[in-house]
């Protein structure tokens, strides 16, 4: 790879930053939107979670007493894993700048960094709900991984690897194995896992205060001011990360493979458009939903982890 | 590998071609799909949607191996699994889940999570004792082998882990569905005839076991088949 | 060097046991640390040696009675010595601060009430300083580090026994604290020497067959060895070697005897000690016996999976942080079993690209594993010693009592926790990507199967993994503390901290410049060839690369990319914010006038939920009492509850076993009536049967 070449990767890759960070406040109004139209209610509209997070950003943070530098410090390792990760997954081209970090199983171990520095954070609170709240997403995160490596394992089977780039690529080249078995059972383990991880319905209730059901919001209930806009930001761009990884990984037309500015600006509408849909398309899934018991969560990851266990096989079996 | 695969299957009896080929993937991921989603599912009535909808996969599945085979015997045999399966008896199971009143949930005596574990291992478990059956014709169509097998084995477990008289009756329909898919895979259709006489046992044990819950309800009130304990002297 | 280190090794120990003998009491502890940190100098010396490429042996006739003493380097010993000397030097150093005087480690524990001598501990200093203890460490050492030099069947017996019977005698050291403490020691006595029965029993019958005891003998004759001689010979070394390792069901004296002995011993025999269990698979079953067969690998990758995942759900739900990490050394035993099992499958079925990649991950993960539970189990030494706490739910609020000790457990529980920029994810990822490629078309069926479980197994374990460490260092360091021991603690001596330091220092750079080892590896895998065909892994600087299959990972490029993001989103907040200082304010305290630390989660209302889901397997054990007040029974003056999870798979499998031999014993005692002439004439009888056996078979 040529200086040059090196250049236009780090352009892009923060290209991809920019459209993540800056997108997902967005993204999540539009999802409250589409659900507060389905419900009969006029909405917020689009806006909404940017206005606030501006507010937010402005105000003082607090910290508990007694709560030490990891609280203090959890918002921002949130924020650094989401950054790393926007930049390093193929939102909008497969090219990237150094190669090593777009590894699937790196990319979401560091979704699990994220994940961890927020339970710390919660548990160093010293409030029983931030315990709870940890205890419960640590659960979650825990029988998750399973259908998520398993998943990753039958989307490598396919290409011989389990970098993003070569997945995302092999799909382009062949789009007729999107169409087989293993890579819709993957697909479906993936859509569960998608929903597990940021926390939304039926696993968790994204909109919820009610102590005895929440999870995410447990823990993150002594954050204030720029604090809470930090781990507020942070969570509504996994929720567009996941949602891009999804849509690349098993509808991946337009994603760019070079670094041409056309072929970019193709790569950064696709994405957007792609995205807008899926979440419009899981906001309006959400309002036929209920939230699950908490222990009927460990049925619905058996479930996935079936349907991944599937999918490697039959990526055997069947190719 | 696609390309591969079509010249295998282009040398053995069964679909070919890309397209159909997929097209018996799709649907026996749809049989296996259904058969996962029975043994999830709590609700009866869900249960008995889903059957019905297996039923449909079969059909199409009968329907695509007679395209290959030619001729019109293999389509009514398609037909007639469409009506039976996906019609007749869920209707009838209809029926007794209306007239029971109680009944609405399975009660698994093994709990749901751990039920969709076994069911992983034992569709793992016919992936591997069907490869000496796929190695003896490799085709497209016994390729997919597995999947009847492992639904058998399904339908084996709900018989042997759930309750109700209900569910049992669910557990042997399995069984057969997974009978019928493996007998449409391996030997590229049955004869219409056999098909025939195989699809009014069903109907006739169907019924039969309806009529065992019906009497089981005036006598016990219930049908919890581990209620049967009582009449071992 | 692999000489001076070796000399090193054997007369630094000789000579400062005698010292650590004759030395005042005050003086003891630094001359013990010094002693046992310089002989781990010369096996890291020796190690590096090794790897390095150089090959070196002695022998040493008549020194032995049964035949000669043979020594040998080459670069697998030199990995493991390697690792043995380094945990050597962090918990050599360590110990000069954690045997010194003071700190409430030597107490009784609360749980474990003994009903004599509570007033000698209260009197005298910590047990692991007195004479016997203190001269006993460096003797360990010295006898761990030259196991894996062993080059006959003799030697390595007797090195093995030796070590075997000086970390019983450390194991032993606090006895006189905790009834708990002989308990433990009777277990490893037990399962140890039942270990040794196995390994020696397979080295005899493979000595026997090939003609010679020296391991170039074994080599060379392996070939002709009968199929069924192989088998058992396989089967025992598995079971002895299983045993040490703490391969589940055979894990039952690890988190008994780890959690009792002194924490820089635990240490030693966590994170050193169990490895050597690993290393005499490897030697046996790859190296001697020229490569294992597919059955012998799926049985490995299968007891690898058990115990990985046993290992590490006991330790989601355990409240003590020492018996927590002990289970945690099964499930990472448990994850190089797994990298041993595949790689001989793969081997077998030829895929020896794919075996030397699952094997450098056992290997690699042994180091890594190494360097993190050193850490763990030091910090946890550090715990104890400051608060005499080992439980969990009494912990909390180290963080500002203890900043350096939390900052470097922090660094550990990264790698415990698999996550990067840990060192722990290195391995893990690499053994996850040579058991992902395992899988394709017209391979066997049986690997078809079994891979994606084992996969399976390695994330759930993963993950419950993260769940533990989340566990054990939020609740343990962070929030507010939970007992007055916790609210008292101070930071721990220098040489502690620089122990702790030393190793956590090792995990960040096994973490960031994993591809640093990948030369080393590959010589480790070089005395494999049934088990290698190319470099697993490239010797690139920054990224991490696999030769042979497509996979490439830099930790380094993750952790460099956290640290600048993290840059910008601290200056880009810091302009958002426009200088808005932070406000310190009482957290609210559920309607509560003040905010009490019981309101907290505890460790065992965080693993709750666990618990929970897993009912089936683990089967905890609860009461609750409810007293309520004499006025009415729907008032209530009080809850207890108490919740204990028993090992189940223990107490399924010893208890018949125990029952056998305690009535095997009893039968056999009918045989002792006190009669010194029943007795020689069993001797009498004995030696008739042994010579007419002779004459018959002769």
């Amino acid at each position: 790879m040529s200086a040059g070449e090196v250049v236009g990767a780090v352009v892009a890759s923060l290209v991809q930053v920019v459209v993540v960070v800056v997108g997902a406040p967005y993204l999540t109004g539009l999802m409250r939107q589409v659900r507060a139209r389905m419900e009969g209610r006029a909405g917020a509209g689009v806006g909404q979670p940017a206005r606030d997070l501006r507010k937010l950003m402005a105000k003082e943070a607090t910290s508990p007493e007694g709560a030490s530098w990891v609280f203090r410090a959890a918002p921002l390792v949130l924020m650094s894993t989401v950054v790393v990760l926007a930049a390093a997954v193929p939102f909008v081209t497969t090219v990237t700048p150094v190669s090593g970090a777009s590894d699937l199983f790196a990319v979401v171990a560091v979704l699990m960094l994220g994940t961890v520095a927020l339970t710390l954070a919660g548990l160093d609170t010293g409030t029983a709900f931030g315990g709870m709240g940890a205890s419960r997403e640590v659960t979650v995160l825990a029988l998750a991984e399973p259908t998520i490596l398993l998943a990753i394992f039958a989307l490598s089977v396919r290409v011989g690897s389990s970098d993003l780039g070569d997945i995302v690529e092999g799909a382009l080249a062949t789009p007729s194995q999107l169409f087989w078995p293993a890579s819709l059972l993957a697909a479906v383990a993936f859509a569960v896992v998608i929903v597990a991880e940021t926390g939304r319905l039926p696993v968790d209730n994204p909109s919820t205060h009610l102590e005895l059901t929440m999870m995410h919001e447990a823990m993150v209930l002594e954050y204030s001011g720029r604090d809470l806009g930090m781990v507020e930001l942070a969570s509504w761009s996994r929720l567009a990360i996941l949602l891009g990884l999804g849509v690349n990984l098993f509808v991946p037309w337009g994603v760019a493979t070079s670094l041409a500015p056309a072929a970019l600006a193709l790569g950064v509408l696709a994405l957007v458009v792609k995205v807008c849909v899926l979440g419009a398309a899981l906001a309006a899934f959400e309002v036929f939903m209920a939230k699950l018991r908490l222990f009927r969560v460990p049925e619905l990851l058996a479930g996935s982890l079936l349907f991944a266990l599937l999918a490697v096989t039959a990526s055997f079996f069947l190719a | 590998m696609s390309a591969a695969m079509t010249t295998i299957a282009a040398t053995a009896a069964g679909p070919t071609g890309v397209a159909s080929v997929q097209l018996l993937d799709l649907l026996c991921g749809g049989v296996l799909l259904t058969a996962v989603l029975i043994l999830w599912r709590r609700e009866l009535a869900a249960i008995v949607r889903l059957l019905a909808l297996q039923g449909v996969f079969i059909a199409g599945l009968a329907a695509l191996v007679a395209g290959a085979e030619g001729g019109v015997a293999g389509y009514l045999v398609a037909l007639g699994v469409l009506a039976l399966k996906t019609f007749v008896i869920p209707a009838v199971l209809r029926r007794v889940l209306a007239d029971s009143g109680e009944a609405r949930e399975t009660e698994p005596l093994v709990n749901v999570a751990a039920s969709l574990l076994a069911a992983a291992l034992l569709t793992l478990l016919a992936y591997v004792v069907s490869q000496p059956l796929v190695a003896l014709a490799p085709s497209a169509a016994t390729r997919a082998l597995p999947v009847g097998v492992a639904v058998v084995l399904l339908g084996f477990f709900v018989l042997v882990t759930r309750r109700r008289a209900l569910s049992q009756v669910v557990g042997f329909l399995l069984l057969d569905n997974g009978i019928t898919t493996t007998a449409f895979l391996a030997a590229s259709g049955v004869p219409l005839v056999v098909e025939l006489g195989v699809s009014l046992d069903v109907l006739l044990v169907v019924l039969v076991l309806q009529i065992l819950a019906a009497r089981m309800r005036t006598t016990f009130g219930g049908t919890d088949l581990d209620e049967l304990n009582e009449l071992r002297d | 060097m692999i000489q001076t280190g070796l000399w090193l090794v054997a007369l630094g120990a000789l000579v400062g046991a005698a010292a650590v003998v004759v030395a005042p009491e005050r003086r003891r502890h630094v001359v013990a640390g010094s002693v046992t940190a310089l002989v781990g100098v010369g096996g890291v010396l020796a190690g590096l040696g090794g790897l390095g490429g150089s090959t070196w042996t002695a022998v040493a006739p008549g020194l032995l009675p049964l035949g000669e003493a043979r020594l040998a380097v080459d670069a697998l010993s030199g990995a493991f010595l390697l690792l043995i000397g380094a945990v050597a030097v962090a918990a050599g150093v360590y110990g000069i601060g954690y045997t010194a005087p003071g700190g409430r480690h030597a107490q009784d524990l609360p749980a474990a009430h003994d009903q004599h001598l509570p007033d000698a501990a209260a009197h005298h200093a910590s047990p692991a300083a007195s004479r016997t203890a203190q001269a006993t460490v460096p003797l360990f050492v010295a006898a761990m580090l030259l196991v894996p030099a062993a080059a006959s069947v003799t030697t390595f017996l007797v090195l093995w026994e030796l070590m075997a019977l000086t970390s019983l005698l450390l194991v032993l050291t606090e006895h006189r604290l905790r009834a708990s403490v002989r308990e433990a020691g009777l277990w490893y006595a037990g399962m140890t020497h039942a270990g040794l029965v196995a390994i020696m029993t397979a080295f005899a019958l493979v000595a026997a067959n090939v003609g010679g005891e020296s391991f170039d003998a074994i080599r060379a004759g392996a070939a002709d060895l009968s199929p069924t001689v192989r088998t058992v010979a396989l089967v025992l070394v598995l079971l002895g070697f299983g045993s040490k390792a703490g391969m589940v069901p055979l894990h039952v004296w690890l988190p008994r005897a780890h959690p009792e002995a002194p924490s820089h011993v635990s240490a030693l025999m966590s994170a050193a000690m169990v490895k050597l269990g690993v290393y005499g698979l490897i030697r046996v079953a790859f190296d001697l016996l020229g490569g294992a067969p597919r059955w012998w690998g799926l049985l490995v990758l299968a007891l690898g999976c058990l115990s990985a995942l046993y290992g590490v759900l006991q330790a989601s739900v355990a409240v003590d942080l020492k018996r927590l990490l002990a289970y945690s050394t099964s499930e990472n035993v448990g994850l190089m079993l797994i990298g041993l099992g595949a790689a001989a499958v793969f081997a077998a079925d030829g895929n020896r690209v794919l075996a030397g990649v699952v094997m450098a991950a056992a290997v690699l993960h042994a180091f890594n594993h190494a360097a993190f539970k050193t850490v763990l189990f030091l910090g946890a030494g550090s715990v104890l010693r400051s608060t005499g706490l080992r439980d969990l739910d009494a912990l909390g609020g180290l963080v500002r009592r203890m900043p350096v000790t939390t900052a470097l457990v922090a660094v550990g529980t990264l790698g415990a926790a698999a996550l990067p920029p840990g060192n722990g994810f290195v391995s893990e990822w690499v053994l996850l990507q040579g058991l992902i490629h395992s899988v394709g078309p017209g391979g066997s069926p049986v690997v078809a199967v079994s891979i994606p479980v084992a996969v399976g197994v390695v994330a759930l374990t993963a993950g419950l993994g993260v769940a533990t460490f989340v566990k054990a260092f939020g609740v343990g360091f962070l929030a507010l503390p939970r007992s007055t021991a916790a609210a008292e603690a101070t930071e721990s001596p220098l040489p502690m901290r620089v122990g702790m330091g030393l190793a956590a220092g090792v995990c960040l750079a096994l973490g960031l410049l994993p591809a640093v080892a990948a030369r080393p590896l590959d010589r480790v895998l070089g005395v494999l060839p049934e088990v290698r065909s190319i470099d697993p892994l490239a010797d690139s600087a920054v990224t991490l690369r696999l030769n042979g299959i497509a996979g490439s990972m830099s930790p380094l490029v993750i952790a460099v990319g956290l640290v600048l993001a993290g840059t910008a989103v601290v200056a880009l907040v810091r302009r958002l914010s426009r200088g808005v200082p932070r406000r310190v304010a009482p957290a609210w305290g559920c309607g509560a006038i003040e905010r009490d630390p019981r309101q907290e989660y505890t460790a065992t209302s965080f693993a709750e939920p666990l618990t929970r889901v897993f009912d089936d397997v683990l089967r905890p054990e609860q009461d609750v009492d409810v007293t309520p007040l004499a006025e009415s029974r729907y008032l209530i003056e009080s809850v207890t509850f108490r919740q204990r999870v028993p090992d189940r798979l223990e107490a399924r499998i010893y208890p018949p076993l125990l029952a056998a031999a305690t009535a095997w014993g009893r039968w056999s005692r009918r045989l002792a009536r006190g009669s010194v002439h029943t007795y020689l004439a069993y001797g009498f009888v004995g030696l008739l049967a042994a010579l007419l056996l002779a004459g018959v078979t002769g």
